[in-house]
């Protein structure tokens, strides 16, 4: 299983390694994030409620929170002493660092709700999550990870987007997709990505990051 | 993938788009889509599926790349820069680089370069001391501000639904003055709504509107181009059946006004071409929804419209190149062919299985439009199927005949001359 979660991970990432990764020093990241492990957990897995595991996140999706938060395009107390003082280097070599930490995919405590697992994944379906966060919800360059993500971070995403109080990668795809949902829509595709677990099956996640079909 | 059916409410918004669509046959009002633009609250939420249009299990996926959040290096640039190919003779070189996002530009009479950004909410300002080029931020927080020009020494700057003008510009780098709104009657969406800014001889502005989704009927207010006096904020409609235009020229032999449009989504990879237009009269359709490249109708919105209602391109440059900014060239550096052909920007493709455009293409036409003939002049900027490490996204004329390219995905500007 292990086996083949790495051979998954090596095909999403092969694509943006070669770009994002040129000038990047894990290294160099790990150093900077010390002071991230406080909230966002020793190996970039969260065990504070409302804020985010960053272990095996998408690179480029790190980057650009980052260039939001130092921007004060996203707005966040917390995080922006933090980012203010970071340099473009930096922000390349936490994303690097970040990226590089075992994806957390052990399914959150509690069991899952069947009947909200499944209006989720309706949800999920219905708002075309998969086009850009892929089959396996564990992202694509930009577009981050949101399988196994903290549940109740996930509900404060969405409802940050939905509010656009949060700004969206790519002009506005989160802004419009979190537009329609209601509480309890987001409550369900939530509880539906937290509790995915591992990866069942690897092909049909390979066939869509490989080379376009002639 | 099944269509959305339609609540009712929304049907019943616009009864006369049903009443007119169903005696002409085509698709029934069950298979369209439309949109109740009568509250603010669409502008501020478009419909979810403007860019997601009815995709085939094939085409799933073709989501648009976002680039990096950080500009490319000076170094990789430079590395990268040898990839392009351009015909013997030109050379391409990095003229600035750490410019975030950077889209339309323009110049400042004392030779301060203006520059745009998409998402970056900034306005940068290039100076050239001597060959050390300075980069500086000189407006942070507008929303889109993609279009820019200069007049009578005013910054003028689109904030998405305001086109606002800084007096004074290159005086005042260190400190910009409180804008002056000049024109707000737009709407406020982002989507479709970035623009690009293009003055004539007479003190008005060019600006397009775009409709925030891929194709559907378009809310009153938009896939059109307006034509502002800067003086006294008036506003003519001159082009209808527009969809996304982010970028136009004046052509200095006519006066007549040519603008790049992009077609329509998720029809395929090789159709609709994207297209190259010229307005001869106010007023005039270009097809959209209706009928794209001048000869395909569309399977939903042709709604009984024939292809030949409406003005056809001059050019079509090719499905999902993504002409954006355009310039006819009038220097004197570049052989004497060159004179008044026009280059494209092509921002290239994301809804394609295999990208194409990214690329400068070079139009060889008359002022009638007629006896156009097209080729690629520079490129190279897509690696691999589906990946860039460049989109050129402007075009700029510098004083000495040579052209400025800018790079919104590498957040970069790069310099193309030509030397015997």
């Amino acid at each position: 299983m292990k086996f083949l979660r790495m051979v998954l991970l090596a095909a999403i990432v092969s694509l943006p390694a070669q770009r994002a990764h040129a000038a990047a020093d894990v290294a160099a990241g790990q150093e900077k994030a010390k002071v991230c492990a406080a909230c966002h957990g020793e190996n970039g897995v969260s065990s504070m409620p409302g804020i985010p595991s960053l272990a095996g996140q998408q690179d480029q999706f790190i980057q650009w929170q980052l260039v939001f938060f130092r921007s004060g395009q996203r707005p966040n107390p917390a995080m922006a002493p933090i980012v203010g003082e970071l340099s473009d280097e930096d922000v390349v070599n936490l994303g690097a660092y970040f990226h590089s930490l075992p994806y957390n995919t052990k399914v959150a405590d509690g069991a899952a709700n069947a009947e909200l697992t499944a209006k989720g994944k309706t949800v999920a379906v219905d708002h075309r999550c998969s086009s850009c966060h892929k089959d396996d919800f564990r992202g694509e360059r930009a577009a981050p990870a949101i399988a196994d993500q903290r549940e109740d971070y996930l509900v404060k995403a969405l409802t940050d987007y939905r509010s656009v109080t949060r700004p969206s990668v790519g002009v506005a795809a989160m802004t419009e997709a979190a537009a329609g949902l209601s509480d309890d829509d987001i409550a369900a595709v939530a509880h539906y990505l937290a509790t995915l677990g591992p990866p069942k099956t690897v092909g049909a996640s390979l066939k869509t990051v490989g080379p376009a079909k002639k | 993938m099944t269509t959305r059916v339609l609540r009712a409410g929304l049907v019943a918004a616009l009864p006369l788009l049903f009443a007119a669509a169903l005696p002409f046959g085509g698709a029934s009002a069950a298979d369209l889509k439309s949109y109740d633009s009568s509250k603010p609250s669409f502008w501020a939420h478009p419909p979810p599926d403007w860019f997601l249009g009815d995709e085939t299990e094939a085409q799933k996926g073709l989501a648009p790349p976002v680039g990096p959040a950080i500009p490319t290096t000076a170094a990789e640039l430079q590395d990268n820069l040898k990839k392009i190919k351009l015909p013997p003779g030109f050379k391409i070189e990095l003229y600035a680089s750490g410019v975030p996002q950077a889209r339309q530009m323009a110049w400042g009479a004392n030779g301060t370069l203006f520059v745009g950004s998409f998402q970056a909410t900034n306005v940068y300002a290039i100076t050239d001391q001597g060959g050390k080029r300075t980069v500086k931020t000189i407006i942070k927080g507008l929303n889109m501000p993609t279009g820019i020009a200069v007049r009578d020494g005013a910054l003028y700057v689109i904030d998405v639904n305001k086109l606002l003008r800084y007096d004074n510009a290159e005086a005042s780098l260190d400190k910009m003055p409180d804008p002056v709104v000049v024109y707000d009657d737009m709407p406020s969406y982002a989507a479709h709504g970035w623009k690009y800014l293009v003055t004539d001889k007479n003190g008005w502005v060019y600006i397009p509107f775009g409709p925030p989704f891929n194709v559907g009927i378009p809310p009153t207010s938009v896939s059109q181009i307006r034509h502002v006096d800067l003086k006294s904020g008036l506003a003519e409609i001159v082009a209808l059946g527009v969809r996304n235009s982010v970028g136009g020229d004046i052509d200095p032999r006519s006066g007549d006004y040519w603008f790049t449009e992009n077609a329509r989504d998720w029809l395929s990879d090789d159709t609709p071409s994207d297209k190259l237009n010229h307005i001869t009269r106010m007023g005039e359709d270009f097809g959209y929804p209706h009928c794209h490249q001048g000869n395909i109708p569309d399977p939903k919105f042709a709604m009984g419209h024939k292809c030949s209602e409406f003005t056809p391109p001059v050019v079509n440059l090719g499905a999902h190149v993504a002409p954006l900014g355009m310039k006819f060239y009038t220097g004197s550096q570049f052989p004497a062919e060159y004179k008044n052909n026009i280059f494209i920007a092509e921002h290239g493709s994301w809804n394609r299985h295999k990208y194409q455009g990214g690329r400068i293409e070079r139009v060889v036409v008359d002022a009638e439009g007629k006896h156009a003939k097209q080729e690629v002049f520079a490129t190279g900027w897509i690696t691999g199927d589906r990946d860039y490490f460049g989109r050129p996204d402007d075009i700029l004329q510098a004083s000495d005949g040579s052209l400025l390219i800018s790079d919104d995905w590498a957040g970069a500007i790069y310099r193309i001359s030509y030397a015997k």
